[in-house]
């Protein structure tokens, strides 16, 4: 019996720029929504139990997170409720968690360097 | 005249002063009293005593004093009215406390040491120190301690402090550049800046300094990862081809990755993140991200290690100097 081929991931998560572009809009779009870095830990931390899992529950799982952890928080309820609708298969589970974690990781990485700067350009001077 | 029989004229404030001393302190100072020579040098001690002065600098001062005839004393420990030159924050203390008005002035007091029964001052910072009671005592809290050391302490302090802030005893400080007895040092000549070297004020330059190991790490330790910061290209750090190398093996894991971009290696100006990675066919190509212009742009990893430019709109910046990698996650890293 010849392997199966892979499915390719679907769309969105296809996309190039998926940790791109994409992520520094939605950074830019939960930062103007006063979305904070804690609540982009959790929402990372609580991704990271979706890996291995199916698609179907996978989308259950989030919207539970959506609408229990972050339900006080609706730009990152309402990404997640999106991204939800948008898996599609299998592969794309790790592909969107790895996105979410990147989302966490890239904030706060980018607001340290941010900060960071004012030191770093004092002592080049 | 002995003991404290001596300090009953005095004010209530230098008397408090002297109840915070060590009684060796308080007794030789009663032996000072005794040896002043005239009823203003014992007035000019009682208001040493009551500015706040150690027993080491009132010791000092008395025997500064012993020599003098009242009118050299007073001339020596008194602003002139109409005097130019002063802040208005020195006139005034002056006027209350002559040791500062002496020193002012151009008066030196000898180096003396405090008495040996009396605790080593600094010492305690580094020991929390906290008096018998158990209460640690602040700088509002000088008069009327039982302990004397944590006054002493935050008096050493003080005085440290504001000897840095106005170093007093230099000669008249309303003519600097025109000391009289003072020759000045001939300025020590700058080290001449070859072509390239690199300022030492800079991140990096083989110095241990971790600025953005620190800032990220302290950022990130919630999400379990931790990095390492590595100069780039210098010969206690990576080359560029192996930092890539590592930061791509992370960066597909769902890392981003923090560097520095300077000039030249040694140097960093500016922070910037290798978002991610794409690899086609023999190619990879990096996206890097400038938080601070908020920059994005993708660069093929050749022309990376062509260490040549880099597609920012900062040209002066054209390479990796200092690299973050991660060494450790918690998680399924």
């Amino acid at each position: 019996m010849p392997p199966t081929a892979r499915a390719p991931a679907s769309g969105p998560l296809a996309n190039r720029e998926l940790n791109g572009e994409v992520l520094l809009d939605e950074l830019a779009e939960l930062r103007q929504a006063q979305v904070t870095q804690r609540d982009l830990n959790d929402c990372a931390l609580g991704v990271r139990e979706l890996s291995g899992v199916r698609v179907a529950e996978a989308q259950s799982r989030l919207k539970a997170l959506a609408t229990g952890r972050f339900a006080q928080q609706p730009a990152l309820a309402g990404l997640l409720v999106r991204w939800a609708a948008k898996l599609k298969s299998e592969v794309d589970v790790p592909l969107l968690t790895s996105h979410l974690e990147r989302l966490a990781m890239t904030s706060a990485v980018v607001s340290a360097l941010r900060r960071g700067q004012d030191r770093l350009g004092r002592r080049a001077r | 005249m002995s003991g404290d029989v001596a300090f009953d004229a005095f004010t209530e404030e230098a008397r408090a002063r002297l109840a915070a001393w060590p009684p060796k302190s308080r007794q030789l100072f009663g032996e000072l009293l005794e040896d002043a020579g005239s009823e203003l040098q014992r007035e000019l001690l009682q208001r040493a005593v009551a500015a706040g002065h150690s027993p080491a600098e009132v010791h000092a001062f008395a025997d500064e004093l012993r020599p003098l005839g009242d009118d050299e004393a007073y001339e020596a420990c008194t602003l002139e009215s109409g005097t130019e030159g002063y802040t208005v924050d020195q006139l005034l203390r002056a006027e209350s406390d002559p040791l500062f008005a002496f020193e002012l002035k151009g008066g030196a007091l000898s180096p003396s040491e405090e008495p040996a029964s009396t605790p080593g001052v600094l010492d305690l910072e580094a020991a929390g120190y906290q008096s018998r009671s158990g209460r640690r005592h602040g700088f509002d809290e000088e008069l009327g301690v039982e302990d004397p050391a944590p006054w002493l302490q935050a008096k050493a302090e003080r005085f440290q402090a504001e000897s840095a802030k106005a170093p007093v005893r230099r000669r008249d400080l309303r003519h600097i550049g025109e000391s009289v007895e003072h020759t000045p040092k001939p300025a020590k000549p700058r080290e001449p800046v070859a072509s390239g070297a690199k300022p030492k004020a800079e991140l990096g330059a083989g110095a241990p300094n971790r600025l953005m190991e620190d800032l990220v790490n302290e950022a990130t330790r919630a999400l379990g990862v931790t990095f390492r910061e590595h100069e780039v290209d210098l010969p206690q750090g990576l080359t560029l081809e192996a930092a890539l190398s590592q930061a791509a093996s992370t960066s597909s894991r769902g890392v981003p990755i923090p560097i520095a971009l300077g000039p030249e290696p040694g140097t960093a100006r500016r922070f910037a993140v290798l978002l991610q990675s794409q690899v086609s066919g023999k190619n990879r190509a990096w996206q890097l991200y400038d938080p601070l212009t908020q920059e994005l742009a993708w660069a093929n990893e050749g022309d990376l290690l062509a260490r040549r430019e880099l597609p920012l709109s900062s040209k002066a910046d054209r390479r990796v100097t200092r690299i973050a990698l991660p060494v450790v996650r918690g998680a399924d890293l």
